[in-house]
C-alpha cells in the first residue's frame, strides 16, 4: 500500500522533529506548540494502523483538552520563566545523548531479535476487530480490563488530592502558627542544597 | 455486545477495606480540617483492622484470579497483605504522634496513608502488569504527597525529587509492560508464564521487558543504581512517613516482583538470575559503604535500606518456594526493625524540625534509656547479629541463594554484613559509651514507647523462635498457576 | 541430667536478664543471685557428668534438642546441644571456675556502683561460652563466639569513664572481629561444601572421616584458625589481650585467662578432624602455638603491670595449648587448658586481691614484701606459681611438661627445645612476679589490707585445683581425664623416639629450676636496685620487652597510616558516587571555579542520569544475550 507508505514517511520524522523539538527550544509556548503537533502526527500513526477510535482520543483529549491545559498553566506562570540560567551541569548533556542513542539501540535490537522490522501492515488485524476497532476497544477495556480501568478513578482521586493538599501550601487557610512552624526553615540543615541556590528543584515559586 | 465481566468483589476485600476507609476519611478531612486527629487515627486503625480481617478470611480460599484474571487470590497475598496492615498500624500511630505533638493538623494524613496501603495492597494481589502499573502509580502518588507534608522546604523538596524520579521510573515501567506484551500478546501474569513456555511468545523481547520491569520496580525499593533518590526523601520526609513507606513500599514492590518475576517470567529466571546478582550485589555493597559515611542516623538508615534491599534481591536467584519464604521472612523483619527504628527517631530528633544528626544521639544511653536500648535492638536486626530476626532473615535468604549455586553472591553478601554491623554498632556505641552533649530534645511520653516495643518483641520473638511464622511464609511461596 | 543441659546455658541467661533489668533495685543481692546461677549451672552439668559415667564409652557423645527453631522444608533447623567428654569437660570448666568467680567477684565488686550490671554481663558471658562449648554445630558456636566477644568487650569496657578501658574495649572488639571474619569465610566455605554446619556433617561420624579433599580441608582449617588466633591472643592478633586488663580483675581471670581466650584452643581440637586431613593446617597451628608461647613467655619478662605480666604469660601457655593440639596430642591440649583454667584464675584473683588492698596499684616496682601484709594472697600466689612453672607434682608438670616429652617422643625435636626454652622462661617470669612482689622490703606506703574471707574462699578452693588437678584428674595421656577424652579426641600414642621419657622428666624439672634460679639471681630482695632501675639502664632491652617487640606500634602506625588512606579515599569515593557518577573532572573544575553551590543545586538530573545509565546498562546486558 504505498499511500500509507507515503503518509508514513511524511508523518514519521515529522513526529520525531517535533518530539527533539519540543525538547529543545526554551520557550515554553513554542515547546508546548512542538507538542500539539508532535500529538497530533502520534494521532496519524494510529489511523495509519487501522485504529481510528485512538486517533479521534488522541486529537480530542491531548491535543485538546490536555494540550489547552498546559498552556493555561503556562500562561498563568509567564511565559517568560525560562531555564535558569548558569545551572549547566557538567558533561550532563552529553552523557544523556549518549544515553539515549544507546537505549535507542538497544531496544531496536531487541526488538528486531524479537519479531523483526517489518513494513507489512499487521495481518489478522479484522479477527481481532469484529464489528470494527471502536466496538472491539470496547470489548476489551470493558470487560478485561474493566477493573484497571475503575482502579484507574482511584488513581485519579489520588492524583486530585494530591494537587489540592500540595496547593494548600500556599493558601490562607494554614493558621497563622503553622506558617510560623514553617518560617526559618533551611535547606541547608538537610544537606539537600545550598542556600540561595538558583533553580533548587522542587522550590515554590514565590 | 459485550458480555458482563465477572466481578468478583469479594477477592478484593481488603484493597476495598482501605481504599472504601480512605475515601471516608477524605471527605471527613474535608470537613473537619481542623478537627482534632485522634478520631481519624482511630478510624484508620479500624479500617486497617477490617483489610486485616477480610484478608485472613481469603487465606482458606482456593488459589485462583478474580475481575477477569486481573488479582490473584493466594496466601502470598495474604500474607503480604497482613504486614502491610500492620506496618500501616504503626505508620498512622506514629504519623498521629508526630502530628499532635506540635499540633500540626494534617488530617489527609490519613487518607493518603489507606490510599497508599489501598495501592499496595493491590500490587501485592495484582495479577496482570496493567494492575502492577496502576497500584505502582497509587500507592506512589500518595507517598509523594506524604513526603512533604509538613510544607517545609526539606521535605517539598524531597517530595519532589521522589516525584520526578518517580515519573521517571515509570516510564520505564510502562515500557516494561508494553514490551512485556509486544512478547506475548497479552498483560496477564499467567498468560505470560503460558505464552513464554509455549511456542506463542518472543523470548528477546520479554527478556527486555522483564527487565525494565525490573528497572521500573527497583526504582520503587532503591535498588542500586535507582537507589539516588533515597536518602535525600528517607531524610527529607517526616519521620513516620519514612518509617511506614520505608517498609511497607519495600513489602509490596517485593512480592509485586516475585509475581512478575518468578512466575510470568519464570520461564526466563535462567537469563535474569544474573542480571538480578549483579543488583543485588551493587545494592549489598554500595548501600553498606555509602552507610558508614553518613553522619545524620535518618541517611544512614536510607543506605543501610538500600543494602538490606540488595540482600532482599539476593533471595530472587532462587526461583524455588524456599527463595520466595526467605524473601517474605527478611521483608517482615526488615518492616519489624526499620518501622522501629524510624519511630524511635522520630521520639529522638525532637519536634517537627527534626534533628536526627550522630550527635543528637551521643549518650543517649544515659537520658533515654529505653528509646536506646529499643533503637539498639533494631539496629542490631538490621545489623543481623542473632538473636534478633535479622540474623534468621540474612541465613534464609543466603541459603536460598546458595541452593541456587549463586555463592558468590552470598560471599559479597557476607561481606557486606560485616561493613553493615560497623555502621550500625558505631551508632549503638555512640549512644552507650559517650557522654551526652547539648540539651535533650526527646519526646518523654510514655505511650509511643510502649508502642513500639511491639516491633522490637517481634524482631526478638522472630529471631529465636522464627519457626512460628516460617512454615505459613512457605505456605505462601507455593504459588501454583 | 543430660537432657535437662540446655538449663546450663538458660540459669544464667535468665539470671542476666534479672540483673540487668532490676540489677538497680537489686544492689548487693545481684552478686548472690549471679553466683546461685552458676552454682545451679555447675551442678546440672555434674550431674549430667554423672550420668555419663553410668554409659559406656560409645554412647557418651548424645545430642539434646533443646527447641525446635525452623521447620524448612523436610530439613529442620533445631537448637541442638551436644554432650559429650569434651563439651562437658569444657562446660564444667566454665561453671566450675566461673563459680568461685562470680563468688569471688561479689568482695571484689563490694565497692562498685553498678553491680547488677557488671553481674548481669558475667552471667550473659556464660551462657554465651557455654552454649559455644555446647553446641552441635559450628552456627550455635558462632553465636556463642560472637556473644562471649561481644560481653568481653561490654566488661573490659565496664568501667568506661577510664578512657584506658574504652579504649582497650575498643581495641579488644576491632582485633578480635578480624579473627571472627575469617571464621566466618570458613564457616562460609564450610557451608559450600558440606550443605550443613552440623558437627556430624562436617567432621564425620565416629570413626569415619569428612568428605573432603585435602586443599579444601586446609582452606578451611586455616580460616578457623584465623578466627582460633584472634580469640586465643596468638600472634599475629594477640594485642587486644594485655590491654584487655583494664577491665574488672575478675573479668580478667574469667574470661581472658579460664574460658574465652580457651575457645580458640576448644575450636582447634573440636574441629581436629578436618585439620588432620589438611597436613599443612597442623604444623600451622604448631607453628603459631610454639611462637606464641616463646613470644608471650618473653614478654611477659618485660612487664612491671603485674596483670600485664600475666596477660602475656596467659598467650604462652595458649601457645603451648596450639603446640600440643598441632602435634595431635588433643587431650593434653585439653588437660593443659583445665590446669591452666585453675592456675590462672588464681594468679589474676590474687593479683585482684593486691589491686584491692592497694588501691589498684599493679606495678611490681611500688609493691614488694607484701607477703607480711597479705599472708593468704602470697601463699595462694605462690600456689599458683608453683603450678604454672611445671614443678613435680603440681598440674603444670602434669600437662606443659608432658606436652614437651610428647614431643619429643614424637621425633619432634624442634618443638622439644624451643619448647624447654620456652616452659623455662615460664619459671623464670613467674618467679619473677613472686619475688618482685611478695618478698623482699615494702615499696609501697600506706599499709595493704588482706582480702575478706568471702574472697578467699574460692581462692583456696582454686589453689588445691591449681595445686593437685595433676595428680588428682591424672592429667597424663594414659590418666583419668585423657582417658574420658578418648571417645572423642582420640588416643594419644606415645612415640619411641629420642631419650626415654624418665630423662626427660628430669630435663624439664632442671629446666624449670634454671628458670627459678634466673629469676631469684636477678629479683631477690638484695638485687633490687639492678632490677627496678633496669628500664634506665637497658632502655632498648627493656622496651622490646614491654612493648611486646613493638607488635602494638607496628599496628597502631599501620593503622594510622594505611587507615587514614582508606578513609581518606572513602570519602572521596563517597564525593563522588553521591555528587553524581559521572562528575569526573567535573567537580574539581567547578569548584576550583567557586560555583559549587551552582554545581549542588541540579542534583535530581544527576540522580536521573545514573538512573537511567543503570537501565541501559541492563539493556546491554539483554542485547548481548540476544
Amino acid at each position: 500500500m504505498p499511500l500509507d507508505n507515503v503518509v508514513f514517511w511524511v508523518f514519521a520524522p515529522l513526529s520525531v522533529a517535533t518530539a527533539i523539538g519540543m525538547i529543545v527550544v526554551r520557550n515554553a509556548v513554542h515547546a508546548a506548540l512542538f507538542l500539539v503537533v508532535n500529538f497530533f502526527t502520534i494521532a496519524v500513526m494510529y489511523l495509519l494502523l487501522d485504529a481510528p477510535f485512538l486517533f479521534a482520543v488522541q486529537i480530542v483529549v491531548y491535543a485538546g483538552a490536555i494540550m489547552v491545559l498546559f498552556l493555561f498553566v503556562i500562561m498563568l506562570l509567564g511565559v517568560d520563566r525560562g531555564d535558569a540560567p548558569g545551572e549547566r551541569l557538567l558533561g550532563q548533556r552529553t552523557t544523556a545523548v549518549i544515553l539515549a542513542v544507546a537505549i535507542v539501540a538497544e531496544l531496536a535490537t531487541a526488538i528486531r531479535a524479537g519479531i523483526g522490522f517489518t513494513t507489512r501492515a499487521p495481518g489478522g488485524f479484522d479477527a481481532v476487530n469484529p464489528g470494527g476497532n471502536p466496538s472491539a476497544l470496547a470489548d476489551v477495556l470493558f470487560r478485561d480490563y474493566f477493573f484497571p480501568f475503575e482502579v484507574t478513578s482511584i488513581l485519579l482521586i489520588v492524583a486530585a488530592v494530591a494537587a489540592m493538599v500540595l496547593a494548600l501550601r500556599r493558601s490562607k487557610s494554614l493558621s497563622q502558627r503553622e506558617i510560623e512552624t514553617h518560617a526559618g526553615d533551611d535547606l541547608e540543615a538537610y544537606g539537600l542544597a545550598a542556600p540561595g541556590a538558583p533553580g533548587t528543584v522542587g522550590e515554590p515559586s514565590r | 455486545m459485550i458480555d458482563a465481566p465477572r466481578v468478583e468483589l469479594w477477592a478484593i476485600l481488603p484493597v476495598l477495606m482501605l481504599f472504601g476507609g480512605g475515601l471516608i476519611a477524605l471527605l471527613a478531612s474535608g470537613f473537619a480540617r481542623r478537627a482534632a486527629q485522634a478520631p481519624f487515627a482511630l478510624f484508620t486503625l479500624a479500617a486497617l483492622a477490617a483489610a486485616a480481617a477480610s484478608a485472613l478470611w481469603l487465606w482458606n480460599r482456593e488459589t485462583t484470579t478474580a475481575l477477569e484474571g486481573m488479582v490473584s487470590i493466594d496466601r502470598l497475598a495474604v500474607v503480604a497483605t497482613l504486614a502491610l496492615c500492620g506496618i500501616g498500624a504503626f505508620g498512622a500511630y506514629l504519623g498521629f504522634h508526630y502530628f499532635e505533638r506540635d499540633d500540626f493538623r494534617r488530617n489527609e494524613f490519613y487518607a493518603l496513608l489507606l490510599f497508599a496501603l489501598g495501592g499496595m495492597a493491590l500490587l501485592v494481589a495484582a495479577a496482570d502488569l496493567i494492575v502492577v502499573f496502576l497500584a505502582v502509580e497509587v500507592l506512589s502518588l500518595a507517598l509523594y504527597v506524604m513526603t512533604a507534608l509538613t510544607f517545609r522546604r526539606g521535605p517539598t523538596e524531597a517530595a519532589m525529587k521522589y516525584f520526578l524520579l518517580g515519573a521517571f521510573a515509570s516510564a520505564f515501567l510502562l515500557y516494561g509492560v508494553a514490551m512485556s506484551y509486544g512478547a506475548s500478546a497479552t498483560t496477564s501474569v499467567q498468560g505470560l508464564a503460558r505464552a513464554l513456555t509455549g511456542v506463542g511468545g518472543s523470548q528477546p523481547l520479554a527478556l527486555v521487558g522483564a527487565l525494565l520491569l525490573v528497572v521500573g520496580l527497583g526504582f520503587k525499593v532503591s535498588l542500586v543504581p535507582f537507589h539516588m533518590w533515597t536518602p535525600d526523601v528517607y531524610q527529607g520526609a517526616p519521620s513516620p512517613v519514612t518509617a511506614f513507606m520505608s517498609a511497607a513500599t519495600k513489602v509490596a514492590v517485593f512480592v509485586a516482583m516475585v509475581r512478575v518475576l518468578d512466575v510470568a517470567f519464570g520461564s526466563l529466571a535462567w537469563d535474569l538470575a544474573p542480571a538480578i546478582a549483579v543488583l543485588s550485589a551493587g545494592s549489598m555493597i554500595l548501600g553498606s559503604v555509602l552507610a558508614i559515611a553518613q553522619r545524620d542516623v535518618k541517611r544512614m538508615l536510607a543506605y543501610s535500606s538500600v543494602a538490606q534491599a540488595g540482600f532482599i534481591l539476593s533471595s530472587f536467584v532462587s526461583p524455588e518456594r524456599e527463595g520466595i519464604a526467605a524473601a517474605l521472612f527478611y521483608l517482615i523483619s526488615y518492616s519489624a526493625a526499620v518501622v522501629g527504628a524510624f519511630g524511635v527517631v522520630m521520639l529522638i530528633s525532637g519536634g517537627i524540625r527534626e534533628q536526627t544528626g550522630f550527635e543528637r544521639f551521643r549518650g543517649l544511653g544515659r537520658r533515654q534509656p529505653v528509646l536506646a536500648a529499643l533503637l539498639s535492638v533494631f539496629l542490631l536486626s538490621l545489623a543481623g547479629i542473632p538473636p534478633t530476626a535479622g540474623f534468621v532473615a540474612k541465613v534464609l535468604v543466603f541459603g536460598a541463594a546458595t541452593s541456587a549455586g549463586y555463592w558468590p553472591l552470598v560471599l559479597i553478601g557476607a561481606l557486606a554484613s560485616v561493613a553493615g554491623a560497623f555502621f550500625y554498632l558505631r551508632v549503638i556505641a555512640l549512644m552507650a559509651m559517650q557522654e551526652p552533649r547539648g540539651v535533650d530534645i526527646a519526646d518523654p511520653s510514655p505511650l509511643p514507647r510502649l508502642v513500639l516495643a511491639v516491633p522490637a518483641v517481634t524482631v526478638v520473638v522472630l529471631g529465636i523462635v522464627p519457626g512460628v511464622i516460617v512454615p505459613l511464609l512457605q505456605e505462601a511461596g507455593v504459588l501454583t498457576w | 541430667m543430660i537432657d535437662l543441659i540446655g538449663l546450663t546455658i538458660a540459669v544464667p541467661l535468665v539470671a542476666s536478664g534479672v540483673n540487668l533489668l532490676i540489677g538497680k533495685r537489686l544492689g548487693r543481692r545481684s552478686g548472690w543471685i549471679a553466683t546461685a546461677a552458676m552454682a545451679v549451672s555447675f551442678i546440672v552439668a555434674l550431674g549430667a557428668l554423672l550420668q555419663m559415667f553410668s554409659l559406656p564409652a560409645e554412647e557418651r557423645t548424645q545430642v539434646v534438642t533443646v527447641a525446635e527453631w525452623i521447620r524448612a522444608g523436610a530439613a529442620a533447623v533445631s537448637l541442638d546441644l551436644r554432650v559429650d567428654p569434651l563439651s562437658i569437660t569444657m562446660a564444667l570448666v566454665v561453671t566450675g571456675v566461673g563459680s568461685l568467680i562470680h563468688l569471688y567477684a561479689i568482695g571484689y565488686m563490694d565497692h562498685d556502683e553498678r553491680p547488677g550490671r557488671f553481674f548481669g554481663y558475667m552471667n550473659l558471658f556464660c551462657a554465651f561460652m557455654l552454649a559455644l562449648v555446647l553446641a552441635n554445630d559450628f552456627l550455635l558456636l558462632y553465636l556463642g563466639w560472637e556473644g562471649v566477644g561481644l560481653c568481653s568487650y561490654l566488661l573490659i569496657g565496664f568501667w568506661s569513664d577510664r578512657p584506658d578501658a574504652a579504649r582497650a574495649a575498643k581495641k579488644a572488639f576491632i582485633t578480635t572481629r578480624i579473627g571472627d571474619v575469617l571464621l566466618m569465610l570458613g564457616l562460609f566455605v564450610m557451608w559450600v561444601h558440606f550443605g550443613s554446619f552440623d558437627f556430624d556433617v562436617v567432621l564425620g561420624h565416629e570413626g569415619s572421616l569428612p568428605e573432603i579433599a585435602a586443599g579444601t580441608a586446609t582452606a578451611i582449617s586455616l580460616l578457623l584458625l584465623g578466627g582460633a588466633v584472634g580469640k586465643s591472643a596468638q600472634l599475629p592478633l594477640h594485642v587486644w589481650l594485655p590491654d584487655a586488663m583494664a577491665g574488672p580483675t575478675p573479668v580478667s581471670a574469667l574470661i581472658h585467662a579460664a574460658t574465652m581466650v580457651t575457645a580458640g584452643v576448644y575450636l582447634v581440637v573440636r574441629a581436629h578432624a578436618l585439620f588432620e586431613i589438611s597436613d599443612v593446617a597442623l604444623a600451622v597451628v604448631a607453628v603459631v602455638g610454639l611462637a606464641g608461647a616463646l613470644y608471650g613467655g618473653f614478654s611477659s619478662l618485660g612487664q612491671y603491670d603485674m596483670k600485664r605480666a600475666l596477660a602475656y604469660s596467659t598467650m604462652s601457655q595458649l601457645g603451648f595449648m596450639f603446640l600440643a593440639a598441632g602435634l595431635g596430642f588433643y587431650p593434653t591440649a585439653i588437660a593443659l587448658l583445665v590446669a591452666h583454667a585453675f592456675y590462672k584464675a588464681l594468679l589474676f584473683l590474687t593479683s585482684g586481691n593486691v589491686m584491692h588492698g592497694l588501691h589498684d596499684e599493679v606495678d611490681v616496682r611500688r609493691l614488694g614484701g607484701l607477703r607480711h601484709d597479705m599472708p593468704w594472697t602470697a601463699a595462694l600466689f605462690g600456689a599458683g606459681a608453683l603450678a604454672l612453672s611445671g614443678l613435680p607434682p603440681f598440674s603444670g608438670f602434669f600437662t606443659k611438661d608432658v606436652i614437651l616429652d610428647l614431643a619429643s617422643r614424637d621425633g619432634a625435636t624442634w618443638a622439644f627445645v624451643l619448647g624447654s626454652l620456652g616452659a623455662m622462661v615460664s619459671a623464670w617470669y613467674i618467679a619473677r612476679l613472686y619475688f618482685t612482689a611478695f618478698i623482699g622490703e615494702r615499696r609501697y606506703e600506706g599499709s595493704a589490707h588482706e582480702a575478706s574471707a568471702l574472697m578467699r574462699t574460692p581462692l583456696v578452693v582454686l589453689a588445691v585445683g591449681a595445686l593437685f588437678a595433676g595428680i588428682g584428674l591424672e592429667l597424663t595421656p594414659e590418666g583419668t581425664l585423657p582417658m574420658f577424652l578418648e571417645p572423642v579426641l582420640g588416643h594419644v600414642v606415645e612415640g619411641d623416639a629420642g631419650p626415654s621419657t624418665q630423662v626427660l622428666m628430669v630435663l624439664a624439672v632442671v629446666v624449670t629450676l634454671i628458670g627459678i634460679g634466673i629469676a631469684w639471681r636477678l629479683y631477690r630482695p638484695a638485687n633490687q636496685e639492678r632490677w627496678v632501675s633496669f628500664p634506665e639502664r637497658e632502655p632498648g632491652m627493656a622496651g622490646v620487652l614491654a612493648h611486646g617487640f613493638y607488635i602494638d606500634g607496628l599496628y597502631a602506625w599501620i593503622v594510622a597510616n594505611v587507615g587514614l588512606r582508606g578513609a581518606a579515599a572513602l570519602a572521596w569515593f563517597d564525593r563522588t558516587v553521591v555528587d553524581g557518577a559521572v562528575n569526573g573532572v567535573g567537580t574539581l573544575a567547578t569548584r576550583a571555579s567557586g560555583l559549587a553551590p551552582i554545581w549542588q543545586s541540579g542534583k535530581v538530573r544527576r540522580y536521573a542520569l545514573s538512573f537511567m545509565a543503570g537501565g541501559v546498562a541492563l539493556l546491554l546486558y539483554a542485547a548481548v544475550k540476544i
